[in-house]
């Protein structure tokens, strides 16, 4: 039986970042990081786009191997195609997750922690001894592990949430149903990321262009499917290619959960950490999530590093983790998630008549400032939507 | 407590399902499992709500008479 200090449980930005940081915290600890795939960041189930300045807290992109694109300009679609560009307004990314997860991994095991892909936390149990016995099932062998601290980063499923007893369940209204394809040949402004906003494209949600590269870019949309009209978010995002790249090559193709909902009551219990997607910590207005959960992986490692390091992994001191990612982004994620709830009735006709608005400011006088201001005379309740789609 | 049967219940197209994940904390029982990249929903817990059938993004998720 393994006896470790920390098991992290799923090697995405949240966990790799947990494992990272909990050995440089503390390096005379064992750490080890679980991925149930075969790979490290495959498959892809994301649109890979993040900020500048949250990815430069963890790695440097500049001719980094695991970005695909850099990104200099936003352009916002009105249901009616009306375009808004927001050109040099910062900085972003499209990542290479295929890469960049790997990348993330790497770092934890140069700084000493142990990762194992193909090995995936079935359960975990608490047996009186101060310690997690979690069955890990690794090409067909059942092993248990013994942990002072696990750390969940099992994203949407969440099962070491649910299996610590958190409530990590997620109302419909929250959770955003996303489908994406890989589009090759085809013909966009490879500098900006494209959000389109329609009831009619997606409801509840929004489509996207991600370029990967010249004439390649992640084409998806997420979509909530109280508010669709019976339709699943691929026949949306099937019919939306039809209309805007009917001639595009699908080569990839993705689906998957993005839940915009607010940080789980309680991100811990004794011996238990929940981190990134696992604790719904996706900017529930943006529905970004990378450096979100890069951010909490680094709280959760430092803080089961000293916890152990005190010899006290009790519920009580890992609070100190809840209360650290509330302050840092928890709180914000509050108030976006009422300001998305206010633009719920925002109808298609507002949006088309909010881009024409915007476009009567010149080009180069486009400031993020400018637009606001536009917005904000004559759209009061639009304001907040493009200012927080890079935080 | 006892369960009332209902009447209907969630089952899984294992052909269409993309082991996505995104049913899983959307079940308020939390009857359904993703283990050894197999979906399962667990007969015995589903309440018939319906819940995940919507969401699924390909259409996997299905009702059926419980009997």
């Amino acid at each position: 039986m393994p006896d470790v200090d920390v098991l992290v449980v799923g090697a995405g930005p949240a966990g790799a970042v947990a494992a990272w940081h909990a050995k440089q915290a503390a390096p005379g600890l064992d750490v080890v990081l679980l991925e149930r795939d075969r790979a490290i960041g495959a498959p892809v189930r994301c649109a890979e786009g993040v900020g500048d300045a949250g990815l430069r807290e963890f790695a440097n992109p500049d001719g980094a191997d695991w970005v695909s694109r850099r990104i200099t300009d936003v352009i916002f679609q009105a249901p009616d195609d009306t375009e808004v560009v927001l050109a040099n307004c910062g900085l972003g990314w499209v990542l290479d997750r295929t890469r960049f997860d790997a990348f993330l991994a790497a770092q934890a095991a140069a700084e000493g922690a142990t990762v194992l892909v193909g090995a995936e936390a079935t359960a975990m149990a608490r047996n009186g001894d101060d310690r997690w016995h979690v069955r890990v099932k690794q090409r067909g062998v059942d092993e248990v592990y013994r942990a002072r601290v696990v750390i969940g980063a099992d994203g949407v499923e969440t099962m070491v949430g649910r299996w610590a007893g958190l409530d990590t369940r997620v109302p419909s209204r929250d959770m955003e149903s996303c489908a994406q394809y890989v589009l090759q040949g085809i013909d966009f402004n490879p500098n900006a990321i494209y959000l389109q906003f329609s009831n009619a494209i997606a409801p509840g949600g929004y489509a996207w262009i991600f370029p990967k590269a010249v004439g390649v870019a992640n084409v998806g949309l997420g979509l909530v499917s109280l508010k669709a009209d019976g339709r699943n978010a691929r026949q949306y995002l099937d019919s939306w290619i039809a209309r805007r790249f009917p001639t595009g090559a699908r080569t990839g193709y993705t689906v998957g959960g993005v839940i915009v909902h607010t940080t789980i009551n309680k991100t811990y219990a004794a011996g238990v950490l929940v981190a990134g997607d696992a604790a719904h910590m996706i900017n529930p207005l943006s529905g970004g999530g990378i450096t979100n959960a890069m951010k909490a992986g680094r709280l959760a490692g430092r803080v089961a590093a000293e916890a152990i390091c005190a010899g006290d992994t009790s519920e009580r001191r890992l609070a100190a983790y809840h209360q650290a990612w509330m302050e840092l982004l928890g709180e914000d994620h509050l108030k976006y998630y009422r300001i998305k709830h206010a633009l719920e009735n925002v109808d298609d006709e507002s949006f088309n008549n909010l881009a024409r608005t915007v476009n009567k400011i010149a080009a180069e006088k486009r400031t993020i400032g400018r637009v606001f201001a536009h917005a904000l005379i004559k759209h009061p309740q639009l304001i907040p939507v493009a200012a927080r789609f890079f935080v | 407590m006892r369960r009332v049967t209902p009447d209907t219940i969630a089952v899984v197209d294992l052909a269409v399902c993309d082991r996505c994940g995104l049913c899983l904390p959307l079940c308020p029982p939390e009857a359904i499992h993703l283990e050894l990249n197999v979906l399962t929903v667990d007969r015995a817990a589903c309440t018939g709500c319906e819940k995940c059938v919507g969401p699924c993004p390909v259409g996997a998720l299905a009702m059926v008479a419980y009997a």
